[in-house]
């Protein structure tokens, strides 16, 4: 679809993107102003000139704004990734209070985030250096503690407490 | 997508700390540093003095050098000059401090780094505008002259009187002493700005040279 199209300009790497084409932009802009000033030293005055003076300063002014944009795309980069990471620290912060409170001991623990965030039971077991029985076993008896069924579930159970807020304003029976 | 690992690691990756107090350096300030550091070791080590891919990485040079005088007016914070003003005092406080092993982190360059990237900035400066005062033309009135050549018009050339071997302006001699002296000037100063850096790295035990190739998020 366009997403392909219009990733350069619109991803992460708008940036690059933006401060390549300022590179380019730049170049002609400091040519055509050079062949100007040249031209003025040799008493080259005429319509050839003034035509590339006007280049010149269209190519200062798109540097400009160009330098401008750029600047623009950053700052809401940054605070994109602010708001990213404190909304990702508040939800550790949620987890790990619930983990507490499930009693998990610092091993489940670890097996716990790690299945959180989507690692299957070979990968996890490779990360802590345990066999995949032993990483079975914990989530076993993690989602025991938690009262759940499985790992869907376990996910659920913090996406629900994303979510709180929205679910309350559903209309509730009884 | 490319986020997928990172999902819940905000406690989990120590790895992340070590880097996290330094500045993250935007890709315009990124590209113009490699381009210019490009143009004066391939101007240095690569080209012929005079030739035109000479003369051609000297315009690239300029482009470079405006674009990040604009930007350190009008680009983020560490990369505005605003955020590392020459203190040579401050300078030297640092490279002091860094010799007690205890050098703090600045929100940008450090006082000593400050200090280096405007004497490259002036060396390179002086550097491109002699240059282009001894070879006297654009890189349009070259390309010009050298197509109305190409063509069998060699009356372009004695036009302009001389082939620009030779000076006959009494001007000429000096633009090329100065240029040539800044030339070994911004050499010394590179190889100094890279030893700095080795230097501020390991004591510190911080990587400085990581933010200036790739951003942070793609680093792991
Ligand atoms: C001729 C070669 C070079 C020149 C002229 C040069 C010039 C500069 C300049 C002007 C700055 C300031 C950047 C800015 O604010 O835009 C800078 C910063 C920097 N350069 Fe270079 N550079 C050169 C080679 C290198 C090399 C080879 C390395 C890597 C080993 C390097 C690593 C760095 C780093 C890490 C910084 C940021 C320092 C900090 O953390 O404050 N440079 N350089």
């Amino acid at each position: 679809m366009t997403a392909q199209a219009s990733s350069l300009l619109a991803g992460r790497r708008r940036p690059v993107a933006l401060a390549l084409f300022l590179l380019v932009q730049m170049f002609a802009a400091v040519f055509f102003v050079g062949d100007a000033i040249a031209d003025v030293l040799e008493g080259d005055v005429g319509p050839h000139l003034y035509f590339e003076m006007l280049v010149a300063l269209a190519l200062a002014l798109g540097v400009g704004l160009g330098a401008l944009a750029l600047r623009q795309t950053l700052e809401e980069m940054k605070a994109q990734d602010v708001a990213l990471a404190s909304a990702r620290g508040a939800l550790g912060d949620v987890i790990a209070a619930q983990f507490t409170a499930w009693g998990l001991t610092p091993a489940e623990r670890d097996v716990a985030f790690l299945a959180l965030k989507g690692l299957d039971v070979a990968e996890i077991a490779e990360l802590r250096g345990r066999a995949a029985g032993t990483v079975r076993a914990q989530l076993a008896r993690i989602y025991a503690k938690a009262g759940v069924s499985g790992r869907a579930q376990f996910a659920a159970w913090f996406v629900e407490d994303l979510l709180g807020e929205g679910l309350e304003t559903e209309p509730q029976h009884g | 997508m490319t986020e997928s690992g990172s999902g819940l690691s905000a406690g989990l990756s120590p790895k992340g700390q070590a880097t996290a107090t330094l500045p993250r350096w935007d890709p315009l300030l990124r590209l113009t540093h490699w381009g210019v550091a490009g143009v004066v070791l391939g101007n240095y080590a690569l080209t012929k003095e005079g030739s035109s891919v000479h003369i051609a990485l000297g315009w690239i040079g300029l482009g470079l050098l405006a674009l990040r005088l604009i930007w350190g007016f009008v680009g983020p914070a560490e990369a505005r000059f605003a955020s590392f003003s020459p203190n040579p005092m401050a300078a030297l406080r640092h490279l002091a401090s860094l010799a007690r092993g205890q050098a703090p982190h600045y929100p940008s360059h450090n006082p000593a780094g400050a200090m280096m990237a405007y004497a490259l900035w002036a060396c390179l400066a002086v550097l491109t505008v002699t240059g282009i005062l001894m070879t006297g033309a654009s890189p349009m009135k070259q390309a010009e002259l050298e197509a109305a050549v190409a063509a069998g018009d060699w009356s372009a050339v004695v036009e302009e009187g001389g082939d620009g071997e030779e000076n006959e302006s009494p001007g000429g001699e000096a633009l090329e002493e100065v240029h040539e002296v800044a030339a070994n000037l911004i050499l010394l100063l590179a190889l100094l700005h890279v030893a700095g850096v080795a230097v501020e790295s390991r004591v510190m035990r911080r990587n400085l040279v990581a933010p200036m190739l790739v951003p942070r998020r793609r680093r792991r």
